[in-house]
């Protein structure tokens, strides 16, 4: 039964990719922004933050439910 | 490990620190206290700030109070549209609370955040605004009928979304918290000195202010959505 939960919690994180994936392709387009036009760095910068900060939420949900299988299952 | 588990556990769980003896008894769980620290600490605070107002000749602690006040009012005004201008008040309420709620670790005290309950309370409190801001500005039946725009095939993912979105927003807030709480912990056990204090920066002060800004930002997205 622990190997079964354990396994689920290491599924449940994988939605790490995802947010991994995207953050950076959205740096990416940041970067070249900010190349192609210095002088709005400001905004770029806020602009990128914030995307972030919505993108790192869908990790975090895998992360809880794989801290609440752990726990809910009594590992 | 199994100590860490233990304690990861006991840290999920609320304590009663001690039970008020009305009604029965009405447990009084760590954060509701640590919440009382902070809601006296902002009071004290805004009574220092306001004391002696005056209309010409302002002294330098007027004129910091007064740019705290316009540039949180410009922070959370500016998403909420030109309707949404009267809740800026409740909006930058929330966002010093929160702010200060999740740095509060470095003090020592348990994050209130940590406690599941209380992002919940605050995403239900932020939904209960949004739809009660749109039915009071359109009326019920108008509000009912928002339900079905822009297409009428949309309405149980609109429906959906009354639920959906305060979830959301309690799982980030609290996802955030409670990662980065397990992560110093780890690090604790494996390097105890000097590391943790850099990490503990980026955590706590970094990542605990953006979560904050960004439980408001959305907030008023969703307000100014609901006010159109």
């Amino acid at each position: 039964m622990n190997t079964l939960i354990a396994i689920g919690a290491g599924i449940a994180v994988f939605t790490g990719l995802g947010a991994g994936l995207g953050i950076g392709i959205a740096t990416g387009k940041a970067t070249e922004a900010v190349a192609r036009q210095p002088e709005a760095e400001g905004k770029i910068s806020k602009l990128l933050i914030l995307g972030c900060a919505l993108a790192e939420a869908t990790a975090i949900y895998g992360f809880v439910i794989a801290i609440l299988i752990i726990i809910m299952l009594n590992g | 490990m199994h100590n860490l588990a233990e304690r990861l556990m006991d840290e999920l769980n609320c304590n009663y620190i001690f039970t008020i003896p009305v009604l029965g008894g009405i447990g009084i769980s760590e954060s509701v206290v640590v919440t009382w620290i902070i809601m006296a600490f902002i009071l004290l605070a805004s009574i220092f700030l306001t004391h002696n107002l005056k209309v010409h000749n302002i002294s330098k602690k007027q004129a910091f109070a007064e740019f705290l006040v316009n540039w949180l009012e410009s922070l959370v005004g500016d998403m909420a549209g030109e309707k949404g201008k009267n809740y800026s008040l409740y909006l930058g309420t929330v966002l010093v609370y929160i702010a200060i709620a999740n740095v509060i670790g470095i003090f020592g005290f348990k994050a209130p955040t940590k406690d599941l309950n209380v992002p919940a309370a605050l995403a239900i409190m932020s939904i209960a605004l949004v739809e009660g801001a749109s039915i009071y500005e359109h009326g019920v039946k108008k509000w009912l009928h928002k339900f079905t725009e822009p297409i009428a095939i949309v309405t149980p993912i609109n429906i959906l979304e009354v639920f959906t979105r305060p979830l959301s927003l309690c799982m980030r807030l609290f996802g955030n918290v409670l990662g980065a709480f397990v992560i110093m912990e780890l690090l604790k056990i494996v390097v105890p000195i000097g590391i943790p204090a850099v990490f503990c920066l980026y955590f706590d002060l970094f990542d605990g202010i953006l979560q904050a800004y960004v439980f408001v930002f959305l907030t008023s997205l969703y307000i100014k959505e609901a006010l159109e």
